[in-house]
């Protein structure tokens, strides 16, 4: 087996989990126009959720679900209680970014207060291995990818058949257009918070899965990729996310047959460098001025 | 006092220092001039580690010696120290360059913070570089030999207070020198609005990367400071939250206060992070680290949510009273406000060729040529949406053009700037108000001035010395500006809480200040009461005697009406007509666009 198949195999499971955060990400930052800098600490939230759920003795099915549902009420509530507070009176850009930058700090470090600083894992047992291809996946990875098809599907589906769904992605593109047509944007805000939560927790919990073990700060450096996703892609894009994340996955993993395995973070933030500075309106928009991303 | 307690204090008193002249740079960048600068303590790291290469001498590399790096060398004090402060520059030019282009402010934050998490990998993996992940130790202490005395001695202790108490002085001094100056005045101006300090005739590229470089290097010699202070440095020294704790004392203290500064680094480096970690520790190892980060979030929270300034707010500058006696705009020879011309009356002063502007396929402006002649009022009538503040975007250079040109003077301009084509006398207004919200109504005129003396680095840092003559000259003219629009009972108020009406016309002095020649104008009076806007009309019909050129949005028939020599007609995205407001009334085309739209 060759290990660029390999490679490819795993950059396939973390694009899967990349897509459901960045998806997540981009409806969230395209609806609200809020860079969320503790998403990532949402994610850890949601998988230690699921890693209490299961010392409960839940299965792992119900402590995904129980992953995602905390995402989302974390979501919703930290928009709820903090970040509409400063949106309503005006925040500046400068200032929305400290301040999720400060959530971020109090949700990261008060997890680590409360959880400690040890490591700690989903019970998963690897099981039986399938082969697909050249690569060669786990049960928890395979049901990874089988997770983000479905997840994808579902915010297809949502965002074409739904009068909701149409509603965020008209507000997504042009908010004030969205607003003078009658729009009721703050119900689309929330419901873009709670989306983008359940998406985020579920995103967490693959993670958790993926990796064999996580901490309280596994979610804060996973952000980085994700925005790269969600920019590259195009904020507010859905469908930019999904191709984004398939782009850096294969990219970092990828990247791991050429360069130390060390740098293979380092591929995620390149792209993102290069996407903001060249194309900062990402692969698939045409939006970028109406948006005003590059002034 | 014991020497534990000696031991205690003036360690205390050195990361007081260190974190001052961190938290000062900081503010210079982030709370002057608008950088949010999450790479902070990337520039603190690179003092620390060429400090240290520098005084540590040759690499040695296992397995004869326990470290490898570059640059090893023994250079005598404080050679180390400057060259931590050339560092620190250099690389902040470098990511500046990359970093700092026009891209919104949380996108900005984002490409720095990944110039930050790049810089920890890098220095990490690559072992040459300097030691990687077990990083620098055993830096010999500054001086320590020389004095001939021990470095664990609580004199050198007492010594090397003296030192960073020295150097905070000095950085101080620069950073006060700075803002303090008109440099100063026009990082808050840019800080405050981009645009409008571009359309003034400010580089803002230059000076974002004017402060981003002192900032960068100031961040470098706080570092060096520290690492010959505690002997070692390694990656887990520059850890990315420790940008936060400046962050935080920059806001806490009062964002564009150098004393707020001051203030923030004793309260949140000093007393929050450092000081407490003497006190014993309870619960699980660790508790109390993660609880202070739980705090430093909370704190910058809570003060932007409810002290958004800060504990000092920046202070609001005022002008002493001048010299010579009120000046009166009377007594003021008029044509200070507009720059000579040799341009005959009537001459074109300004062309648009076919100008065009496409949005993603659609047309905001289609096709757009016309001509403005030298010492008219020119007006520029059409319904909404016709492209008007499209075009006189691509006239100031706000706007790129899709296709045509702009010539001035004759002149090709398409590709300048706009703040070049402002530095040559082509002004403009905005139709939303623009003004500079955190300066005062006087400074927001006098930032205007161009080429003022003290508006570069060099003429900042020979202080007030240097620049205060011609700025009390500047001071009287803008005086003048504001007796004539009967604003100087406002002079001192800052420019974000006047009323709209008082706003209309902060922009129109603020734009004479900048000694226009052509002056594109978008509704000036736009959401003034009548009477005031009287007064504008009458002001703008001095301004043509004095021979200023004029551009004129307006959408008020009778002001054209009234004021105009010759108009220029567009509608959906076209000049559909052009001339007399009389030979207009009567233009078929002209009264369709009107009345069908």
């Amino acid at each position: 087996m060759s290990i660029v198949g390999s490679s490819i195999g795993f950059g396939l499971i973390t694009a899967s989990i990349l897509a459901i955060a960045a998806v997540g990400f981009t409806l969230q930052f395209g609806v609200t126009n809020i860079l969320n800098l503790a998403y990532g600490d949402i994610m850890t939230a949601a998988a230690f959720a699921a890693y209490f759920a299961t010392k409960g003795g839940a299965p792992l099915w119900l402590a995904a679900v129980a992953g995602s549902l905390s995402g989302a009420a974390l979501s919703v509530l930290l928009n709820r209680f903090v970040y509409s507070w400063f949106a309503r009176r005006g925040a500046k850009l400068f200032a929305m970014i400290m301040v999720t930058l400060g959530a971020s700090l109090v949700l990261q470090n008060g997890m680590t207060a409360l959880f400690g600083p040890d490591f700690v894992s989903l019970p998963t047992s690897v099981g039986t291995t399938y082969q697909v291809g050249p690569a060669i996946f786990t049960g928890p990875q395979l049901a990874i990818v089988v997770l983000a098809l479905l997840a994808m599907a579902g915010v297809h589906s949502l965002l074409r058949y739904t009068r909701l769904g149409q509603a965020m992605r008209a507000t997504a593109t042009n908010p004030d257009l969205a607003r003078s047509c009658g729009m009721a944007t703050n119900r689309i805000i929330d419901a873009a918070w709670l989306l983008s939560g359940l998406l985020c927790g579920l995103a967490g919990v693959a993670l958790a899965l993926n990796l064999s073990t996580f901490t309280t700060g596994t979610g804060g450096t996973f952000l980085i990729p994700v925005i790269a996703a969600a920019v590259l892609g195009g904020i507010g894009q859905p469908y930019g996310a999904m191709l984004g994340a398939l782009v850096i996955g294969l990219a970092t993993e990828v990247s791991v047959t050429v360069v130390s395995p060390s740098y293979k973070t380092v591929v995620a933030f390149a792209i993102l460098i290069v996407v903001l500075l060249f194309r900062p309106q990402g692969i698939l928009s045409e939006v970028a001025t109406a948006k005003e991303i590059a002034t | 006092m014991s020497s534990a307690v000696q031991l205690y204090v003036s360690t205390l008193l050195i990361y007081l220092g260190v974190d001052i002249i961190a938290a000062l740079a900081l503010n210079l960048q982030f709370g002057v001039a608008g950088i949010v600068n999450f790479s902070f303590i990337l520039f603190q790291a690179v003092g620390a580690y060429v400090a240290a290469v520098l005084t540590l001498g040759p690499s040695t590399p296992p397995p004869a010696g326990f470290q490898d790096y570059v640059l090893g060398a023994t250079l005598p004090y404080p050679l180390p120290l400057l060259a931590a402060a050339g560092a620190g520059g250099l690389l902040s030019l470098a990511i500046g360059v990359v970093g700092l282009r026009r891209l919104r402010t949380d996108y900005q934050a984002m490409v720095l913070l990944v110039f930050s998490l790049i810089a920890t990998i890098v220095v990490t993996n690559e072992t040459g570089l300097f030691n990687g992940s077990n990083g620098l130790s055993l830096v010999p202490k500054p001086l320590a030999d020389v004095l001939g005395l021990s470095p664990y001695d609580i004199g050198y202790q007492w010594f090397f207070v003296g030192i960073v108490a020295v150097v905070c002085v000095m950085a101080y001094g620069v950073v006060h020198a700075i803002t303090s100056s008109p440099l100063g005045r026009n990082l808050r101006a840019m800080r405050d609005n981009e645009h409008a300090a571009a359309a003034l005739g400010k580089d803002v590229t230059r000076l974002r990367m004017l402060a981003f470089v002192v900032g960068g290097a100031l961040a470098a010699v706080s570092g060096a400071l520290l690492v010959e202070f505690i002997s070692a440095w390694s990656p887990g020294s520059w850890f990315l939250p420790e940008t936060f704790s400046f962050f935080a004392a920059v806001i806490v203290g009062g964002a564009g206060n150098n004393f707020g500064a001051i203030v923030g680094a004793l309260l949140v480096p000093v007393a929050f992070l450092e000081a407490t970690s003497f006190i014993p520790t309870f619960g699980r190892a660790g508790l109390v680290e993660s609880l202070k980060w739980v705090a430093v979030g909370l704190l910058i929270m809570i003060f932007l949510a409810f002290w958004p300034r800060g504990m000092f707010p920046e202070r609001r500058r005022r002008f002493r009273a001048s010299r010579t006696g009120a000046a009166s705009y009377a007594t003021a020879p008029s044509p200070c406000f507009v720059r000579g011309t040799d341009q005959p009356i009537d001459s074109t002063l300004l062309e648009a060729r076919s100008l065009r502007r496409e949005y993603g396929g659609v047309h905001a402006v289609e096709e757009a040529s016309f001509t403005v002649p030298t010492g008219r009022i020119t007006g520029l009538i059409g319904p909404n949406g016709a492209g008007k503040t499209t075009v006189l975007g691509m006239l100031a250079g706000a706007v790129a053009v899709s296709a045509g040109n702009v010539l001035y003077q004759g002149a090709v301009i398409t590709r300048l700037a706009p703040h070049q084509r402002a530095q040559r006398g082509l002004i403009r207004t905005f139709q939303q108000s623009s003004e500079f919200t955190n300066l005062s109504v006087l400074e927001n005129l006098v930032v205007a001035v161009p080429r003022a003396r003290g508006d570069g680095l060099a003429g900042a840092l020979l202080t007030k010395r240097y620049w205060r003559g011609q700025q009390e000259a500047e001071v009287d003219r803008a005086r003048a500006l504001l007796e004539r629009f009967a604003m100087t009972p406002q002079q001192d108020e800052l420019a974000g809480s006047l009323s709209g009406g008082q706003r209309r016309l902060v922009e129109i002095m603020r734009a004479l200040m900048a000694r226009p020649q052509l002056l594109l104008l978008d509704e000036p009076m736009a959401g003034v009461n009548p009477t005031l806007a009287r007064r504008i009309e009458e002001h703008l019909a001095d301004l043509r005697a004095d021979g200023l050129t004029m551009l004129m949005v307006e959408h008020e028939l009778g002001v054209v009406d009234r004021l105009c020599d010759a108009v220029i007609v567009m509608a959906r995205g076209r000049v559909i007509a052009h001339g007399p407001m009389s030979t207009l009334r009567v233009n078929q085309d002209v009264l369709d666009a009107y009345l069908i739209g």
